[in-house]
């Protein structure tokens, strides 16, 4: 006899991120299809859904509908930073957990969160890692206008300049907007050796498909000259992107068709498998406990005796591949990557000169 | 213009927490540890050993002088308030103690690492602007030293732009503070030898 789990899903349906949203919510619901249908366990989960659209001022109240006119009190969902940082003190006011699968910027660690996806040290430095020697240390950076970008720019410049590296230009736009001209105008003329690209939704799709003319039109910018790098760009974003894609380099903890993921190798992009991962670690937790999923987040872990937890108990963050790929012929092909790198979200936890001393002996 | 800050080494920090055992004890500790620090607690007073540690969190509410092993208001690290009441009489213990930021009460989810930042970032400045302020006491203590320096060189003859310019080379090649050479003049001058032996033989470090 199966326990009928109530799990919240808070995932925008539509506005302009809705790609990355439905990669991860098919992720979960996959997950969820898999454990229900599995004769073994003793849980099944019934997902309760409620679609913000896109707008970050329904997340605290959608959240608190879920926490309060339900039994649910782990909830699978949002994408971006500013949403998560919505949803927390809902989730502190009913002992709530959400499980968060996508790339952020870090420096947090919340007692009600669970980060399945990746944080700078498992993106941004490896990337760097790999870009400084094999291109240049001069870097152009843009960004939309809010916490990921800004945070993850910062970051890269202090990471770049500690290399001895420089910033040949910083550039933001509001969330939405597709005036990129100025960017390009400012790439043409700075002639980095490579670009960091943390714009979100239409503003990168239109910025990629503008340097993609830029490379036409001199060859200093086409991508194996001067690449352009993304921490968050996965499969499920390429359709709307098209042959701009082509030579674009992205850091990962799974591209598809990549081994060793937990769970299967058949997901679209990291943020399904992120969201898979979320899900099945939930019933890994709650199986053959009952009564556990009352329970807050903290005490969940510290009274989980079964094996295979992938669940920092301090940071609450996972130990993921760091993988970094770039788009060829349409696909990511694998072209560095680095197993059982633990989330540090404070950089607190990984070498402060990682990457920098071998960058020094090769210049 | 501001200088950037400065992200700190945080990673196996030690911080004290100076308060009785409470669940906000349990949730600071939570968020240090999550953030990579070793943390401590101490009740009522912080022992010795917190001379060692690299952040100290206290209790603005039942904090009272002497909870301290050093002089009031000098603490040798940052130090975060962590109030409950707003009552201006504790603001201003805190303050009087040496806070360098403060944590509102009850201590949630988060919070903690801003704290340990705007702290650290406040003690940085703090001790630049004293170690500076120090330098410029020092050197307008000396102002008339320098003056009667001036004079003694200008007593030979120089005008007295080129005894100021002579005095500021000897500063250099002793490599000692304008203020420095003008004591070490007038020094040897004072002396009952008046061929300035000391001056000569001043290469021993100002």
């Amino acid at each position: 006899m199966k326990r009928r789990i109530e799990i919240g899903l808070l995932y925008s349906r539509s506005g302009s991120y809705s790609l990355i949203s439905e990669a991860c919510r098919s992720g979960a619901l996959a997950a969820i299809a898999q454990l229900n249908a599995d004769p073994d366990l003793d849980l099944s989960f019934v997902p309760v859904e409620r679609d913000p659209g896109g707008n970050v001022d329904l997340y605290g109240p959608l959240c608190e509908e879920i926490l309060r006119d339900t039994s649910a009190r782990h909830v699978i969902g949002c994408v971006t930073s500013s949403s998560r940082k919505e949803v927390i003190p809902t989730l502190e006011r009913h002992g709530g957990t959400l499980w968060y699968a996508v790339p952020y910027e870090g420096f947090e660690a919340s007692d009600h969160v669970v980060y399945t996806h990746a944080c700078p040290n498992q993106h941004l430095l490896p990337l760097l890692d790999w870009v400084l020697p094999s291109h240049g240390r001069r870097a152009y950076l843009t960004g939309s206008n809010y916490i990921w970008g800004w945070e993850l720019n910062r970051l890269a410049r202090e990471r770049i300049m500690q290399a001895g590296g420089d910033i040949a230009g910083e550039r933001y736009l509001p969330i939405g907007s597709r005036d990129v001209g100025r960017m390009i105008d400012e790439i043409r003329l700075a002639k980095p050796n490579f670009i960091l690209n943390s714009l979100i939704g239409p503003s990168s799709y239109e910025f990629l498909a503008a340097y993609r003319q830029l490379g036409q039109d001199d060859s200093r910018f086409q991508p194996w000259n001067c690449p352009v790098l993304s921490c968050n760009l996965t499969e499920c974003e390429l359709p709307a992107i098209g042959a701009a894609a082509e030579g674009l380099v992205a850091a990962g903890p799974y591209f598809r068709g990549v081994t060793g993921w937990p769970g299967g190798a058949g997901f679209g992009s990291s943020h399904e498998a992120a969201a898979f991962t979320a899900v099945r670690e939930l019933a890994r937790l709650l199986a053959g406990r009952p009564g556990a999923e009352d329970l807050g987040l903290s005490q969940l872990l510290s009274d989980d005796r079964m094996p295979g937890g992938i669940i920092d108990p301090k940071t609450h963050h996972t130990v993921l591949p760091a993988i970094i790929a770039r788009v060829e012929s349409g696909m990511f092909r694998v072209i560095h990557q680095r197993n059982g790198v633990a989330g540090d979200p404070y950089l607190t936890r990984t070498p402060q000169t990682c990457g920098v001393a071998h960058l020094r002996v090769v210049s | 213009m501001r200088r950037p800050i400065r992200i700190p080494d945080l990673g196996g920090a030690q911080a004290m927490i100076l308060h009785r055992p409470h669940p906000i004890v349990h949730a600071l500790t939570r968020q240090l540890m999550a953030i990579g620090l070793q943390v401590t607690e101490a009740w009522p007073e912080l022992g010795p050993q917190a001379i060692g540690a690299d952040y100290v969190f206290f209790d603005a509410d039942m904090g009272h002088d002497g909870m301290f092993p050093w002089s009031e208001g000098q603490p040798p690290m940052p130090m975060v308030a962590l109030i409950g009441s707003e009552a201006p009489g504790r603001i201003e213990w805190s303050l009087r103690a040496g806070a360098h930021a403060q944590l509102l009460k009850p201590v949630g989810d988060n919070g903690a690492y801003s704290a340990l930042l705007i702290a650290r970032d406040a003690f940085d400045t703090q001790r630049a602007l004293f170690a500076e302020i120090a330098d410029l006491k020092r050197r307008l203590d000396g102002r008339q030293t320098v003056v009667r320096a001036v004079t003694l060189l200008a007593a030979r003859g120089k005008t007295e732009e080129d005894a100021y310019a002579q005095l500021r080379q000897m500063a250099m090649a002793w490599r000692i503070s304008f203020e420095d050479a003008a004591a070490r003049i007038v020094a040897s001058r004072d002396d009952t030898n008046p061929s300035g032996r000391k001056a000569r033989d001043g290469r021993h470090d100002g």
